[in-house]
């Protein structure tokens, strides 16, 4: 099973048992059907999707496991976060149409050839897909909840620290001083 | 005569639902035609805010991802991080690790059975196997603090030392148990009536089941030992003996018979526990400063077998504190949306929450 | 198993006190009756639904205070709202609680109705509940535990018992306007039919 993997693309062996490779968005369906009839890697178990805002791009990731889920591949594709849309798996796997749903909901990604992409999780979201990185959470919140008066634990880590250590001090210094 | 379609909502607010979801079903007469699956009445963002943490704050709310079973979403945090930043554990952190799964598992089977007895109206079921699974919290409460959510299984090891007495307590409580299994047995898994409205329903067969990503007891029920502790070990489990109990029937009866064989694995897999745990050693490992304690930009996927099938983490770093990318793979994205929609289809009304029950759906971990 | 009697004795104990001495004899009997029988809705809308079956069954047995889980909310007199809401939830949630008859009480659950809890900065979650549906009582903690909700059932039947206008199903009828707008602000165009229709009629 290895053996046809190492010697038609250049894995990345991350552990005894979980395997990487790389593939561009046009040889992707292609690579799928050669593993899954070459090699025992036949079930897609999850499609995962990285926002590197930085280097411009998404970074999809389609697992697949064996019959014998003992070993997982991984095919890595990144796309450009612009124009983004991807030929969907749904006729491959029938799992892979729920989750291209979701994917496209929090990220905004097209999925050609699938039909069910309206709405998963949210109900009615018109903003920014929510899993995007330039998606502030926080500026959401407090556009369209109110906190309750009161709340204190909603504070910066670092300046809590930096007040708290120069209050000790000025404790420290005051009874010396008197 | 013409034949009307209607079409209603099963959930979000119905007793039989497993959970805050809600199926869409069209029917004819009592009997289904077409089933949706709705859910988003739980989602949190989990991946969002986990994107906004550290690595301590993060850990604090991943439990909070699954419910009824907390327990397998703080190990797959900390074997993902662990597996990123290099750490090692020990072993008896490795042990503490195991029994705590394992005691998780047998509370989440309790928990099942209460369900699953419920959508079929034995009441009596639900009294005593919520009452027996207090007394796992109980256990719980005494090893964490915390009854539901333990926050306990952290990168690097476990947080506290075993209480004084512990093992002797848990070892107690595991002879308990296996009386009360018997007595289950007696009271639900060999009743008639339950048989009577579980056998034949639910149905799934067939060598495609591998191919369409299902896990946990759904491939069991249908033939097909599968399960991650044997086949893609983690933790301790390469060291431990126990067997995977399946059935080939496939119905909602033979998931139930699993279900039933895997609380007694549970058991067994504990005793080994409390006799093979060493008794000295260090539980945690040194790690770094809160705001040093960074991931390489590397990426990893873990999985650990739940109470309900395969639950998984993919995990991405970036060389910050931060986690870029954590994604959840939980068993009940595929079983709620490309098992049980055709699942559904020609099965009668009231067994649709018999189905739902056995398949162990989950809906907050669906959409996190 | 004592645990959650206790304060359930001592408000026995303290009952003359509670009782305002401003009701006649029929409306004090009233009171005690409903305050006896509580028949519960339990929208599992977040986590605190795992600490609900607990709760009913044999271990902590809230039964013995009359309080009963029903199916439907036309039967209901409690509504638990047990935990985060999603907007898409309090949409469902709020329905249900209109649906229900009066008198009708609400009850929140954990530490995420009354602030966000856990969940303070997810775009996902309201962080008010007493914003959108009067509250009658908090239960605090994340997971509260099943202790915490029997002395949130015990406060609540001694305000059911002092029978006062501050009640939450008054409030909403008096102040639906105030509720109305918060929902309608977080919902936009995707709002519930107005609750008004329902007690046109009513001497308010």
């Amino acid at each position: 099973m290895m053996s046809y993997l190492e010697e038609h693309y250049e894995l990345i062996h991350k552990t005894p048992r979980l395997f990487a490779l790389h593939v561009t968005r046009e040889q992707l369906l292609d690579t799928l059907h050669q593993i899954t009839t070459h090699t025992s890697f036949d079930t897609l178990s999850q499609l995962t999707c990285t926002d590197w805002i930085e280097e411009e791009r998404f970074e999809l990731g389609y697992m697949l496991t064996n019959a014998l889920r003992s070993h997982n591949l991984m095919l890595k594709c990144s796309i450009a976060r612009d124009k983004v849309t991807m030929p969907s798996l749904a006729l491959l796997f029938a799992q892979a149409e729920v989750m291209e749903r979701e994917l496209h909901e929090m990220f905004g990604i097209g999925f050609e050839g699938n039909e069910t992409l309206y709405d998963f999780a949210l109900e009615g979201w018109c903003d920014i897909p929510p899993m995007r990185r330039e998606f502030d959470t926080l500026a959401y919140v407090n556009a369209h909840y109110d906190f309750r008066e009161g709340r204190e634990d909603n504070l910066d880590v670092k300046e809590e620290i930096k007040k708290r250590k120069a209050a000790a001090k000025s404790a420290k210094e005051t009874p010396s001083g008197a | 005569m013409e034949r009307k379609v209607i079409t209603i909502y099963h959930g979000p607010q119905h007793p039989g639902i497993t959970g805050n979801m809600s199926v869409e079903l069209d029917l004819m007469g009592e009997t289904i035609t077409r089933a949706r699956t709705h859910v988003g009445y739980l989602h949190r963002g989990f991946e969002k805010l986990i994107e906004r943490r550290t690595i301590i704050q993060a850990f604090t709310i991943v439990c909070r991802i699954c419910v009824p079973e907390p327990d397998p979403n703080e190990a797959n945090f900390a074997l993902a991080v662990e597996r990123l930043a290099g750490i090692e554990v020990s072993e008896r952190a490795s042990y503490i690790r195991v029994m705590v799964l394992e005691m998780a598992r047998l509370g989440a089977q309790l928990l099942w059975m209460a369900g699953q007895s419920g959508s079929v109206g034995l009441g009596t079921v639900g009294q005593w196997s919520i009452y027996d699974r207090d007394l796992i919290l109980d256990l719980f409460e005494q090893l964490t603090g915390g009854r539901v959510y333990h926050m306990y299984i952290y990168p690097g090891g476990v947080r506290r030392e075993l209480p004084d007495g512990f093992l002797e307590r848990l070892s107690a409580l595991l002879d308990y148990l296996q009386k009360r299994l018997d007595a289950y047995d007696r009271l639900f898994f060999d009743n008639a009536s339950f048989q009577k409205r579980a056998i034949g329903v639910g149905v799934v067969r067939g060598e495609e089941v591998l191919r369409r990503g299902f896990s946990g007891q759904v491939l069991r029920g249908c033939g097909f030992a599968r399960d991650l502790r044997r086949d893609n070990p983690y933790l301790l489990y390469d060291q431990l003996e126990f067997d995977i109990p399946t059935q080939s029937a496939g119905d909602v009866y033979a998931r139930a018979l699993v279900r039933r064989a895997e609380m007694r694995e549970s058991i067994r897999i504990l005793r080994q526990v409390i006799a093979q745990m060493p008794e000295e050693g260090a539980i945690m490992q040194k790690l770094p400063k809160h705001r040093k304690f960074t991931l390489p930009k590397e990426d990893t996927y873990v999985a650990v077998e739940s109470a309900r099938g395969e639950f998984g983490y993919y995990m991405a770093g970036d060389g910050s504190e931060m986690i870029r990318r954590m994604q959840v793979k939980g068993p009940s994205l595929i079983h709620a949306f490309s098992l049980l929609e055709p699942l559904l289809v020609g099965e009668e009304l009231s067994n649709v929450a018999l189905i739902m029950n056995s398949l162990g759906i989950c809906p907050p971990e669906i959409e996190r | 198993m004592d645990e959650g009697f206790i304060p359930y004795q001592q408000s026995l104990e303290d009952e003359e006190q509670s009782i305002k001495s401003t009701q006649s004899v029929i409306e004090q009997a009233i009171a005690w009756f409903r305050a006896h029988s509580m028949f519960v809705l339990a929208y599992g809308t977040g986590c605190g639904a795992i600490e609900m079956p607990p709760t009913f069954t044999s271990r902590y047995d809230i039964e013995r205070l009359g309080v009963v889980g029903v199916a439907t909310p036309r039967q209901a007199d409690i509504l638990i709202v047990s935990g985060y809401c999603s907007p898409k939830t309090l949409k469902r949630v709020i329905r249900s609680y209109e649906q229900m008859s009066e008198p009708k009480y609400i009850i929140g659950l954990g530490s995420c109705t009354i602030n966000g809890g856990m969940y303070w900065d997810s775009y996902n979650t309201i962080k008010k509940l007493d914003d959108f549906l009067p509250v009658d009582m908090y239960v605090n903690g994340c997971m509260p535990r099943p202790e915490a909700l029997i002395e949130g059932f015990v406060k609540l039947q001694e305000k059911i018992r002092a029978n006062s206008s501050e009640a939450g199903y008054i409030q909403y009828r008096t102040r639906y306007a105030h509720y109305r707008a918060n929902q309608e602000r977080l919902f936009g165009t995707q709002v519930q039919p107005r609750y008004e229709e329902n007690f046109a009629g009513m001497n308010l």
